[in-house]
């Protein structure tokens, strides 16, 4: 069995907001909806992109790569009456069929992950006049939930999420966890991690590395 | 007393059907604006990311408290084999029945695909508290309709009293069903401190209670004013004591969801602090006064006029209201993951200032269209209520108590 999990090295992100933005093109996203979204860890009080704490000697900041965290417990898959959102039994990947959904948003109330689930409020608007991204990206449709699919598209393809390119910090690692050798495996082997949430038992599959 | 004096043969008169025509109009109006909302897009509601349930499913789940209310005082005392309040069972079954279709109603209108509700049927996922809710609120539904039905079979002698007792008891557990469901739509959900509590499914019930008979007594003294129906003042004093005792028990569960949140002064401190001094303090203490006037009027006698009775039970019916904006609002009012981001027309109600300055007073609001959506439904629930009194055999039957 194949468990894709991604896990993301803190200490090598500097915030650039690029994954966000090449998941935002390869899914061709409408406007104003982002599926990774980079959370700034500064203590909170200034804002996002901002270093918190006080100056000179307990300055804060860091960041958080968010977006589904793909739970092998997800509070979403059980909740939705219609089972359009479901765990992929082959890659433990937490999938959503906009075709399905009839947008009652109770995996976004049930989801602990704030925010990370975006529902379409209006008909999709797009900044380019084409589609961008991954030409086998489904259709966005207006008042369905959607939300990250780590690429579906694409891992089913054998290629990577299309967040792992260009990082600057190259922060991103993407694997099977159910591998012992794979390079994600090995790392939350001998790396301290946190995982977000834990004590809401959902078993992300995104790691954080500290 | 005066206002028992029945009018005989007026079906309400002309005051019903005026009252008729202007609830159909409301109701129109409704429809075309939730027309409005699909074809323009709900991003016409207050509804956001960060706070995607709003004023539909707060009166979603203030109709359900309103209909298995009415439902349970109607059917204890033919299930227990007591005296009844009277010939109220009946109008109480309707109230219960016109509640349960506003309560589906309100979910209809906050789905934002209503063109896919047959899916709940072809690819039902029972593991879904939502699932067991529709199934419930269906069933609930038809045997309200059936027991309203079975009652008057009664009286016309078809039906025999065993066989209406049994309908009673089913219909009763059926109700207390119905809201312990709804509860579990949000106390299930471990994503929300404030719902996440084995408290909420008595506590809904206790609420249902508390509104249903409030709501009874609304429309009893009102119809008996009107001259709809006649009832001795003991049933309605009976009626109005229950009430201050449910409305007890309803404070008294909240006192114990409060000192659990708190007493570890962990994160549920952090919903007591929401609740009592926070962004929500005016609805939770608008529901503390009004419950506790509701409940002194209810217990001292010489208070206990039918007047006040009435302030009392709108009291009450408001204070549950209340309750039911802090239990929707308070969920989405302390976010998970607290770190700051790049907030956006999309992402949380008040964006324009940025992630913290959405949570500083309520996260949500709802805009005017919700609210016109909302009054349409209302309209639709009373232009079924006025039709039924005025076509429906909803009077008392001679002879019966």
């Amino acid at each position: 069995m194949t468990h894709y999990g991604m896990v993301i090295d803190t200490k090598k992100c500097i915030g650039c907001h690029v994954c966000a933005m090449a998941c935002k093109v390869e899914n061709n996203l409408p406007n104003d909806v982002w599926w990774n979204r980079i959370l700034t860890d500064n203590g909170g009080g200034v804002g996002f992109d901002m270093v918190g704490g006080s100056y000179p000697d307990n300055l804060q900041l860091g960041f958080i790569a968010m977006g589904c965290q793909h739970c092998e417990n997800p509070a979403c898959v059980k909740v939705c009456p219609v089972g359009a959102t479901y765990r992929d039994p082959e890659t433990g990947v937490v999938r959503q069929d906009y075709d399905k959904c009839i947008g009652c948003r109770m995996c976004m109330s049930a989801c602990p992950y704030t925010g990370v689930r975006s529902f379409n409020w209006e008909e999709p608007k797009y900044h380019m006049d084409y589609a961008v991204g991954g030409k086998d990206v489904p259709v966005h449709q207006k008042h369905v939930v959607e939300k990250c699919t780590f690429c579906y598209h694409r891992i089913s393809k054998g290629e990577e999420p299309a967040c792992m390119h260009l990082c600057v910090g190259r922060a991103r690692y993407w694997g099977d966890l159910d591998d012992p050798d794979s390079e994600v495996s090995q790392l939350i082997r001998d790396r301290e991690y946190k995982q977000l949430l834990e004590d809401r038992d959902t078993k992300p599959s995104v790691y954080y590395l500290v | 007393m005066s206002e028992t004096t029945n009018t005989p043969a007026v079906k309400g008169g002309k005051g019903l059907t005026i009252a008729i025509a202007v609830a159909a109009v409301v109701t129109v109006a409704g429809i075309a604006l939730w027309g409005m909302q699909l074809s323009g897009g709900m991003v016409q509601t207050g509804m956001r990311n960060l706070d995607s349930w709003g004023l539909y499913i707060t009166m979603f789940m203030f109709f359900v408290g309103l209909s298995a209310g009415g439902l349970i005082i109607s059917s204890v005392p033919k299930a227990f084999g007591m005296e009844g309040f009277g010939g109220i069972s009946k109008v109480a079954v309707w109230t219960s029945i016109c509640c349960t279709v506003l309560a589906i109603g309100f979910v209809v209108v906050d789905l934002g695909q209503p063109f896919r509700m047959w899916e709940l049927f072809a690819y039902s996922n029972l593991s879904s508290p939502l699932m067991w809710d529709i199934i419930v609120l269906a069933t609930y539904l038809i045997l309200s309709v059936v027991y309203l039905w079975a009652q008057l079979r009664a009286e016309a002698g078809r039906v025999s009293a065993a066989a209406l007792r049994v309908v009673s008891v089913v219909a009763l557990v059926c109700a207390v069903l119905v809201h312990s469901v709804t509860a579990w739509i949000f106390g299930l959900q471990q994503a929300h401190e404030f719902w996440h509590t084995a408290l909420l499914g008595p506590w809904f019930v206790s609420s249902a209670l508390v509104c249903g008979t409030a709501l009874v007594l609304v429309v009893v003294i009102a119809l008996r004013r009107a001259g709809y129906l006649e009832l001795e003042q003991r049933y309605v004093t009976r009626l109005a004591k229950m009430l201050g005792a449910f409305v007890l028990v309803d404070l008294y569960f909240f006192g114990c969801d409060l000192l659990t949140s708190a007493f570890p002064e962990g994160s549920g401190a952090e919903v007591v602090a929401m609740l009592t001094t926070g962004s929500l303090a005016p609805f939770f203490w608008a529901e503390i006064v009004g419950c506790a006037l509701a409940a002194v009027v209810c217990f001292v006698p010489s208070l206990r006029t039918n007047p006040l009775i009435v302030v009392a039970s709108l009291l009450a019916i408001a204070g549950i209201f209340c309750k039911r904006v802090q239990l929707l609002v308070g969920g989405f009012q302390i976010p998970n993951v607290d770190y700051a981001f790049q907030t956006n027309a999309l992402t949380v109600t008040n964006w324009e200032g940025g992630f913290e300055a959405a949570y500083q007073g309520m996260v949500y609001w709802p805009t005017a269209l919700e609210l016109g959506v909302a009054l349409g439904i209302l309209g639709l629930g009373a232009l079924m209520l006025c039709v039924g009194l005025k076509f429906l055999p909803l009077k008392q039957a001679e002879n019966v108590h």
